[in-house]
Order: C-alpha cells, then sequence, then structure tokens
C-alpha cells in the first residue's frame, strides 16, 4: 500500500532531479529575469485539434540564446512541432517558445512548469525560476461529430435512389424510413461532454506526507535525497542552494520546519554508518511537520 | 581537560569584541592545521587574538615584527659561540611557539618569508647541522597591511598557497565599537584563562580529520577549484556595472592545494559546528578564505575596476551545491 501510495512521488522527484542534474552541469547564464510564463491558446483544447503552449521569458539582458530552459514534459499530448523567437531591443530579450501539441483523449491534463535555471543578475546567485504550471480539460472535437454525420447522409441518399428506381409506393415508403434514418444520427450526435475530472490540486501537507512515506518505505540515501530535493522545491528554495540559504528564506528557520530541513541535510550528507539514524530522524521530522500543517 | 572546541571559542569571544572572521579562522587553522594570512588595516586586535589564543590553550604566543631588515635567523634562531663552553650553542628564534603572529610580513625581503613560509610547511627548522622540530600545536597568523604599500615586498602566490586561509578584517560594527570603549576604555580588560590543553587540541585536530565528506561535496570541492582554472561562463559585474568575463581577469586558477585546503577547512568548520559530517554550507562557507590568496588575477583586476572577492564570489555562485 505504501509502494502504491508513494510510486507517483518518487517517480516525479526521480525525473526532477535527473531534469536538474543534467541541466547543472552546463554551465549558467547570468539573468535579470522580468517574467517567465507558461500559456496556451486553448484552455479547452478539442481532442485531435493541434493547439499551442506558449513559454514566454522576458529578460533584462540582450542574450542570442537562452540555455538551460526545460520545458514541462508533455506526457498526455503528442509533440507536434517547436518553434522560438528571440527578439532583443535596448531594454532586453523577449524569449518565445511555441510548442505545437495535440490531446488525443478527452479529460484533464495537467502541465508541469516550464523551469530555468541562471545566476541571477541581482545577487549573484544561482537560482530555478519555475513557470505557472496549467490544467486543461480535452474534450470531444465538434468536427469529429460532424464527420459521423456526414457519413450518415450519403448512406441515406444511397438508398433512396435505390427505391425510387423501384416504385412511388415503394419509394415513399423508403423515403420515410429514409427520413428516419436521417434524423438518426443527429440525434446521436448531440455530444456528451465528458465529465470534467476535480482539479489536481495536491495540498503541501499532502507533499509532505508522501515524502514520509517515500522516505519511511525505502530508506536509502538516495531516496533522501530525492525527498530532499522535493521538500526544498515544495518550499521554493531553489535547487543548488545550501540550507544555509534555505534557512534564510522567510518562514523557514521555525519549528518544525527547521528541524525536517536539517534531518534531511543530515540523512544526505552523513557517513553510511548514521545513515539508518539519520533517516528515523528525518521521517520523524516529516511527521512533526505534516502534523503542523493545516 | 578534555574540552570542547566551542569553549575555546567562547573563551576568545569574552576578550575579543566582534572579529567572528578572526576567531573562526584561526580555531579552523587550529584544527586544520595550518595558517592564517590576515589582510586588514592595524589596531583590528589581531595580536589580542593571538595572544588570547595561546594564553586559553596554556601554549606559548610569540610575535615578529617584519620589518626590511630582519634576517631569517631573527626568525628561526641562529648559533652563537659560548666563551665559558668554548662551543657553539644553539639559540631558537621566536618561532618556536604554539602561537605566532607574524606582523606585517610583506616588509621583509624574500629570503625572510621563504625561512619563515619554509619553516611553516616543514614544521621543523635547521640551525647548523641539528633539525628542530616545532611544538605542537603550531599555527602562524601572518598579517599584510593593504593600506601601506611603500616599502613592502610582495607575496608571490606560490608562498601565499602555503598559507591555508587568507581573511580580509573588517573594522568593527558601530555597537561593537561601543564594546570595545566600555571594556578597554574602563580598564575592564578579563584574561584569557586556560579552558583546553595543547593534547585537546591534538586530540580535536584527530576528530576533525575524521569528519566524513561525502561524494557530492568531494565533486563539488573540486568543481569549486575548477572554475578558478576556466571561468569562460562567469560573468563579473565591475564597480562602474561593466559586465566583463572572469576568465580575462585571471591569469592561472587555484591549485590543488586549494582543493585539500577546502577539504580540510570544511572538515574543521564541521566540527566546530558539534557535527561529524560536512555540508555543502561548510565548503561555501570556507570557499572564499580558501581561494582568494590562491588565484592569480591579472591587471584587468585594477584597471577594470573590478573587487577580487566579487569575482570570487561570482565563480563561487556558479557552482550549484549538492
Amino acid at each position: 500500500m505504501a509502494r502504491k501510495l508513494t510510486a507517483p512521488l518518487v517517480l516525479a522527484v526521480v525525473a526532477w532531479c535527473a531534469l536538474a542534474s543534467a541541466s547543472r552541469a552546463q554551465s549558467l547564464e547570468r539573468l535579470t529575469v522580468e517574467s517567465f510564463a507558461l500559456s496556451t491558446d486553448a484552455a479547452r483544447p478539442q481532442v485531435d485539434a493541434p493547439f499551442h503552449l506558449i513559454v514566454s521569458l522576458r529578460v533584462r539582458e540582450q542574450v542570442s540564446e537562452v540555455d538551460n530552459l526545460d520545458l514541462p514534459m508533455l506526457a498526455q499530448l503528442e509533440l507536434l512541432g517547436d518553434e522560438r523567437s528571440i527578439v532583443s531591443d535596448s531594454r532586453g530579450t523577449q524569449y518565445r517558445e511555441t510548442i505545437t501539441v495535440v490531446a488525443h483523449a478527452p479529460g484533464a491534463i495537467a502541465i508541469a512548469p516550464a523551469t530555468l535555471q541562471a545566476i541571477d543578475a541581482r545577487d549573484g546567485k544561482a537560482k530555478e525560476w519555475y513557470t505557472n504550471d496549467l490544467r486543461l480539460v480535452a474534450v470531444n472535437s465538434p468536427a469529429n461529430v460532424m464527420r459521423a454525420g456526414e457519413h450518415a447522409a450519403v448512406w441515406a441518399l444511397e438508398i433512396a435512389v435505390a427505391v425510387v428506381a423501384g416504385g412511388a409506393v415503394v419509394a415513399l415508403i423508403v423515403l420515410a424510413v429514409v427520413l428516419a434514418s436521417r434524423r438518426r444520427p443527429v440525434a446521436v450526435a448531440v455530444p456528451v461532454a465528458a465529465p470534467e475530472p476535480p482539479p489536481l490540486q495536491r495540498t503541501h501537507r499532502q507533499d509532505v506526507e508522501d515524502a514520509r512515506a517515500v522516505l519511511g518505505a525505502e530508506r536509502t540515501r538516495a531516496t533522501a535525497i530525492a525527498v530532499r530535493a522535493a521538500i526544498w522545491r515544495s518550499i521554493g528554495a531553489s535547487e543548488g542552494a545550501t540550507l544555509g540559504d534555505v534557512l534564510a528564506r522567510p518562514g523557514c528557520n521555525v519549528s518544525p520546519l527547521r528541524e525536517t530541513l536539517v534531518a534531511l541535510e543530515r540523512s544526505a550528507f552523513t557517513y553510511d554508518e548514521d545513515l539508518t539514524a539519520a533517516i528515523d530522524d528525518a521521517v520523524s521530522a516529516l511527521q512533526r511537520y505534516s502534523e503542523s500543517l493545516t | 581537560m578534555n574540552a570542547q572546541p566551542a569553549d575555546l571559542r567562547a573563551a576568545l569571544a569574552k576578550t575579543i569584541v566582534g572579529q567572528e572572521s578572526v576567531l573562526e579562522a584561526l580555531l579552523l587553522a587550529l584544527l586544520s592545521n595550518g595558517h592564517v594570512l590576515l589582510e586588514g588595516p592595524p589596531g583590528l586586535a589581531k595580536t589580542l587574538a593571538c595572544r588570547s589564543l595561546a594564553a586559553a590553550l596554556e601554549g606559548e604566543f610569540k610575535r615578529i615584527q617584519f620589518t626590511p631588515d630582519l634576517l631569517p635567523s631573527d626568525i628561526v634562531g641562529t648559533r652563537i659561540f659560548d666563551q665559558r663552553e668554548s662551543a657553539f650553542a644553539t639559540v631558537l628564534g621566536p618561532i618556536f611557539a604554539n602561537v605566532v603572529l607574524a606582523d606585517e610580513i610583506n616588509r621583509a625581503p624574500a629570503k625572510v618569508q621563504s625561512a619563515l613560509l619554509e619553516a611553516m610547511q616543514e614544521r621543523q627548522v635547521t640551525i647548523g647541522l641539528a633539525s628542530h622540530g616545532l611544538p605542537d600545536p603550531f599555527v602562524v597568523m601572518a598579517t599584510m597591511n593593504p593600506l601601506d604599500s611603500e616599502g613592502t615586498y610582495a607575496l608571490p602566490i606560490a608562498q601565499m598557497d602555503r598559507f591555508l586561509m587568507k581573511v580580509n578584517v573588517g573594522y568593527p560594527t558601530r555597537d561593537e565599537e561601543l564594546q570595545i570603549l566600555d571594556r578597554f576604555a574602563m580598564a575592564d580588560t578579563q584574561p584569557v584563562r586556560a579552558v583546553a590543553s595543547l593534547a585537546d587540541v591534538r586530540a580535536w585536530r584527530e576528530q576533525a580529520h575524521a569528519v566524513h565528506v561525502d561524494e557530492k561535496l568531494k565533486r563539488y570541492i573540486v568543481d569549486l577549484v575548477a572554475i578558478t582554472r576556466d571561468a569562460h561562463a562567469v560573468k563579473v559585474t565591475s564597480k562602474a556595472g561593466a559586465s566583463l568575463r572572469a576568465a580575462d581577469l585571471i591569469d592561472y586558477g587555484a591549485s590543488p592545494r586549494a582543493t585539500l585546503a577546502l577539504a580540510f577547512l570544511a572538515r574543521g568548520r564541521a566540527l566546530l559546528s558539534g557535527r561529524d559530517f560536512a555540508l555543502p554550507d561548510d565548503v561555501r562557507a570556507v570557499a572564499a578564505p580558501a581561494l582568494r590568496h590562491r588565484i592569480g588575477f591579472n591587471y584587468r583586476l585594477a584597471t577594470e575596476d573590478v573587487s577580487a572577492d566579487a569575482a570570487i564570489d561570482a565563480m563561487i555562485a556558479a557552482i550549484p551545491a549538492p
């Protein structure tokens, strides 16, 4: 049960860590980020109809390219194309990446934020920025319904021609049948909107409880590191910061969050003989922190 | 005596107002078996800090004022002829102490600096044909005055590399200066009492040596040193606001001795914090003091009006902590 509960979080943190470490290997640009957003031109995209996701970044510097920008994972969508534009002027650079995608099934689509790693030119520190995430609902396309109606009409016309050749009386009867059959698709064609699933909103407490469950179930160094990264991310701390940086953030140097962060740091960096005790301590701290959240 | 490093720190803090960086540097040097180079204006309690440290450890303190006419024998000692015995006798120099303050080290010529620095490295000196081991623990705190460059000899980077760390000493804050007034102008100075023994220091050193440094931290340390050798991707802002490549300001980066120094200092800082494992915070906290005297900046640092510390901070910030 615990494994079933924790599997999504483990996958998420492992994927996140892999992405982060890959981008960390590259050198970071020095940027003054003024805006960073993810948007779409279709909040309710139609099934099989392409639509666009747009990542917009505005920086104060004049740059010819933007490195270390990670696009969101598009697990529920098919990627059709990707177009980038960079416009620089005296006030800075506007970067815009337009991703063309298509949904093949109705239902809710959750798109994680895009991330950007750079050195913040304001204070010289390496940071990670996040866009907003997106929650879309794909609906059945009216075009699909129309096509179904057209097919039915052609079939009805062929029958009508055959019946006219057979006789007027029969033709009248057949005509009545045809008219009836033409009405049938129209009745069928009324689309039944797919019920919208409830929005995928997780609370911070759920994240903390999942983290505790993951670490409690898999007491390894790698899990401790992944949980540490997930907790840091959940409180808005950027990767590449130190514990001191995180504790300096508003609201982070208070109990029991402070004890949780310290315990997870110990789990990530202590020696092997101390790892079991460190993870026990971290699980207990996560429990206390979870209970303190309302 | 079985004291802890925190006891020593608390004892020193009772005498020295502020100057946290100097006190921490002295303690880290003790725990790491290294030496400290201090750069700052005169009158900032450097002598008092060294004297207090020696007193708190029941150790011996010596101060050597470096001058242009100083000779190596004035530091390490010499052999003099004893007429009564009709034989040469060895007189040990002031370097034979547990805590040595080498004041204004750059006022002496290179051969004198070398004599001191070789003694620091080898922990023994040779006088005549005999070698004499220096006491253990043995910490040298050398000072350089940045305001007064006349009549000074620059320390070669290869020699500065022998210092474990270089600390920039700043003026005290207003509140600290008021405390200094209260403590010293009112003749309320408290002599430092011994809180630890030299044997305690040797035990702490072994504990510091055993502090665990995780593989991720080792890679972080190596990355921090490596970026000083290849800083093409690092941008530095000059005091005038111009953006420059850090690589253009550097002739050569830090040596592998910096890598070792970072690991030693991180271990020492972890022990001072009561931990037996080091954290990224430990490495980052000691990165600038361990690197700043080991990087060969070129003339552009001055012509572009960039502070060396700003360039170092930019390089440190460019490496994400694990």
